[in-house]
């Protein structure tokens, strides 16, 4: 069977279209607000509520989000789970049980997978109505299997974690009791694969800092582009927060999730410039 | 930045040239025509895109009650667009879009529905019961519309039990309310 499968070569059936980031970047449009808001303006918040004036469509979407990224997980879990030999870690191996809980991962994002489709069809979305950007599973593209546990494990399930409490409220206070049980039950298994990518991270490269330290700014660098352009944040412009409790349950230290906090933040400012710039360019106005 | 004018039934859209998007002015006005002709709306109509947000929230309003009345529909570009290629235009997703929101214009040209508030002014739950209550009608129109998408809509604003399904299937099947009945049906 091949080894490292390149983001280009993901299977997918006649009903998806895949996207990247770089597509993505090039769509000046943006829902963040760059100058106050009007009076009359209904659901000012981004935040991703009920209280929304779109709150089902925006849960539609990100529920779609969701969806193919337990696909891309479920293929990046799977692929380190075989493409790398069992050893010592070092050279290209990774331990025997670390090949094992990537094969246990796969088969909880299999699950997530199922849940996720069942959940689409629950609130009215077909698969494939959205665009997939497979961004995810290019953070389990690295060839080093320890940048992989950062990428995936750590910053792409970390994500999830953040994602699945937002819905899990979502769908308390919303009454919906399909979207809170189901989100709750996936997301106790993303703090345990967070987990054990923070496990495996500092036991592999226990005698190996630099290897740790060249992790850990690749999970920086991917947690910066899972913000979204601050998509993710403190700010009532994100649609979804920080979940710092279930991060910390997963070996997030403080200072971690400060770092990814602070860079939310970052990304936000930096997504406002670039959509003010390119408004400059097209010789557009803000919207009143 | 001037606005597009079709040669029939009166339709204008704004922008006549998008930067943000690739949407075409004349495609859009042709669209709201023929959705106006099939929902025997002969009134003048204005369109305005906003094209600087992909959000999708969508009103109508009208200067008047009459048939010289013009009816203004906003929509944000993200009702418009095909959401596997962002940024690009769904005659699919833009029909149900405008549909909806010409009904509801159509809606309010009828004397009982005087007292509905304006489209700012109603509350998430009014909002649901007439979207609805349009959409439904649409799908029997022939425009493609996903009744979950609707149903699961109308469940976040009324409650996830079996008695908000039949209010909704009342909605659903209805034709010929006025505002008061619309409001009463959703409520059960």
């Amino acid at each position: 069977m091949r080894q490292f499968f390149p983001v280009e070569d993901l299977a997918r059936d006649e009903r998806f279209v895949q996207t990247n980031m770089a597509e993505r970047m090039k769509d000046g449009r943006t829902a963040i607000e760059l100058k106050e808001s009007s009076a009359k303006s209904r659901g000012a918040s981004k935040r991703l509520t009920p209280e929304r004036h779109d709150a089902s469509d925006a849960a539609r979407g990100l529920m779609h989000g969701i969806m193919v990224g337990e696909i891309q997980a479920l293929e990046g879990a799977g692929r380190t789970a075989h493409d790398f030999a069992a050893g010592d870690g070092t050279n290209d191996t990774v331990p025997f049980e670390l090949k094992l809980d990537m094969a246990r991962q796969a088969w909880d994002e299999a699950r997530h997978v199922e849940i996720s489709a069942k959940l689409s069809d629950w609130m009215g979305t077909e698969l494939g109505e959205f665009a997939e950007n497979t961004v995810l599973f290019e953070a389990a593209c690295s060839n080093d299997p320890i940048l992989r546990l950062a990428g995936v494990n750590r910053a792409l399930e970390g994500l999830a974690i953040d994602v699945f409490t937002q819905m899990k409220e979502f769908g308390d206070i919303a009454g919906d009791p399909y979207l809170e049980f189901c989100e709750d039950w996936m997301l106790a298994d993303e703090v345990t694969h967070v987990k054990m990518g923070s496990d495996w991270l500092r036991k592999v490269t226990a005698n190996d800092p630099d290897r740790r330290n060249k992790a850990l700014e690749f999970q920086q660098v991917v947690d910066k582009l899972f913000s979204f352009g601050g998509a993710r944040g403190e700010s009532p412009e994100s649609s979804f927060t920080l979940a710092k409790r279930f991060r910390e349950l997963a070996g997030f230290t403080d200072d971690e999730v400060k770092t990814i906090s602070e860079m939310d933040a970052e990304a936000l400012a930096e997504r406002r410039a670039a959509v003010l710039r390119y408004r400059e360019k097209v010789g557009a106005d803000a919207p009143a | 930045m001037s606005d597009v004018t079709t040669e029939t039934p009166n339709v204008t859209v704004s922008p006549a040239k998008f930067s943000f998007v690739e949407f075409d002015a004349d495609e859009i006005a042709t669209l709201v025509s023929e959705l106006a002709a099939m929902l025997e709306i002969a009134n003048p109509i204005r369109v305005i895109v906003d094209e600087t947000t992909p959000l999708a929230k969508l009103s109508e309003e009208l200067d008047g009650t009459g048939p010289e009345a013009t009816i203004t529909l906003h929509a944000e570009s993200g009702a418009l667009e095909d959401r596997q290629h962002p940024m690009s235009f769904s005659v699919t997703n833009a029909s149900e879009s405008f549909g909806r929101i010409l009904l509801r214009a159509h809606d309010r040209l009828r004397p009982d529905f005087t007292d509905a508030p304006e489209d700012l002014d109603l509350t998430l739950e009014e909002n649901a019961a007439w979207d609805t209550y349009c959409a439904g009608r649409l799908a029997r129109l022939g425009i493609r519309v996903n009744q979950q998408r609707w149903r699961y809509n109308h469940r976040n604003r009324f409650g996830f039990d079996d008695s908000v399904d039949v209010a909704f299937d009342a909605l659903w099947a209805a034709d010929d309310l006025g505002w008061a009945d619309v409001v009463a049906t959703a409520r059960g």
